[in-house]
């Protein structure tokens, strides 16, 4: 089973509505350099892979460019990130948009230690179904991530606001749901919670069997 | 029908349309955005000190944007205080009205509720922002052409 996972894509979102007092900062995009998988992330790939998801922020694992050139373009993973602005102070800065299966932040959460750091807003961070409602592979991860980075360069020039936040995660469930209702993902049979929430699986369920080979009653 | 509210209205001079009664006997008057402002300080100084709720609805899709008020008169002793509906109408492209807070304090937040739901623009608000809605978002929900973006639900019906 997969564990949960997470995605850091940065972000050409105008900040000019967000601070009102004028605090006008354009943060460039850094176009990440494609990076292949190294072997040692495969490793920590494949050993996360065991682990069961827990609460919020599950650490998930390093996603890395395909070498084929897909879209995928992730962040550098950093060292030393500290949870940073998370305090009262802060308050009402914490944009995200949290439904079941997608959450998205707009901070840099370091995969492995969960530190949230909430003063680089320019990236966002996607944590893809932490309570394991699917049975997810590193492809259909991928895929994922791919359609969220085309939502992100999409939306690029948007205010950043929670509402364009929801927009977005509303978006990648719907991708969710079109993968489940094409049959690349399942239903997590051991979930803690089972209630189909995207649809009781029916006869005909995955369309990829439309060319009549379900057999007729005898 | 008119009452004796138009009739007075008319003898000073003020610019308004009735609308007739409702169903209970309310007089309704139609005010333009320009003139509520001296009509509204006037009919405080009539005797209308109370508003007794503000609301807004959306006429028609293309429409005008309409702007509620129901004033009555809070006195001591009287069985069947007098009430009176002023109707303000707004164009949709820029509604702007003017804002009698500073005449009725209880215009504060239904005031603001109006703006969240449909946008009308009341001038000299202190505070006018959204109320019900997130400070985010985007669009009037209550405008009869406003349509909700496809936001995923918690769960589908099965």
């Amino acid at each position: 089973m997969a564990a949960s996972s997470s995605y850091m894509a940065s972000t050409k979102f105008s900040m000019l509505g967000w601070l009102g007092k004028g605090n006008k900062f354009s943060k460039s995009n850094s176009n990440s350099s494609p990076s292949t998988i190294s072997a040692q992330q495969q490793a920590q790939v494949q050993e996360q892979e065991d682990m069961k998801a827990q609460e919020a922020a599950a650490p998930g694992q390093e996603k890395a460019k395909q070498p084929e050139g897909t879209r995928l373009r992730p962040v550098e993973p950093q060292v030393n990130v500290k949870s940073k602005n998370m305090s009262r102070e802060y308050g009402g800065q914490w944009l995200s948009s949290a439904t079941r299966h997608v959450r998205i932040y707009a901070a840099y959460i370091d995969p492995v230690t969960c530190e949230f750091d909430q003063s680089q807003m320019d990236k966002l961070t996607l944590i893809l179904d932490p309570t394991n409602e699917f049975v997810w592979t590193s492809e259909t991860c991928n895929k994922v991530y791919a359609c969220f980075q085309e939502l992100v360069d999409h939306y690029e020039g948007a205010p950043l606001t929670e509402y364009t936040l929801r927009l977005i995660g509303s978006d990648v469930e719907h991708y969710i749901r079109k993968l489940l209702y094409d049959g690349e993902i399942k239903y997590n049979m051991n979930a803690r919670v089972l209630n189909f929430s995207m649809g009781k699986p029916r006869i005909m369920f995955n369309n990829n069997n439309l060319d009549g080979e379900v057999p007729d009653a005898q | 029908m008119q009452g004796r509210l138009f009739a007075w209205l008319v003898k000073h001079g003020l610019v308004h349309r009735s609308l007739g009664f409702d169903y209970q006997g309310i007089e309704t008057l139609q005010i333009k955005p320009k003139d509520w402002h001296s009509t509204a300080v006037i009919l405080y100084v009539y005797g209308y000190n109370y508003l007794r709720s503000q609301c807004a609805y959306d006429v028609a899709p293309g429409g005008l944007l309409a702007s509620v008020y129901y004033l009555t008169r809070i006195e001591y002793g009287v069985d069947q205080p007098e009430e009176v509906c002023i109707k303000v109408f707004a164009p949709r492209r820029n509604p702007r009205i003017p804002f009698v807070f500073w005449i009725w304090k209880s215009a504060d937040f239904q005031e603001r509720e109006s703006y969240d739901m449909l946008g009308i623009c009341y001038e000299a608000h202190p505070r006018l922002k959204r109320i019900l809605m997130p400070e985010t978002w985007i669009g009037w929900p209550l405008r009869k052409d406003y349509i909700a973006p496809n936001f995923y639900e918690i769960q589908d019906t099965h």
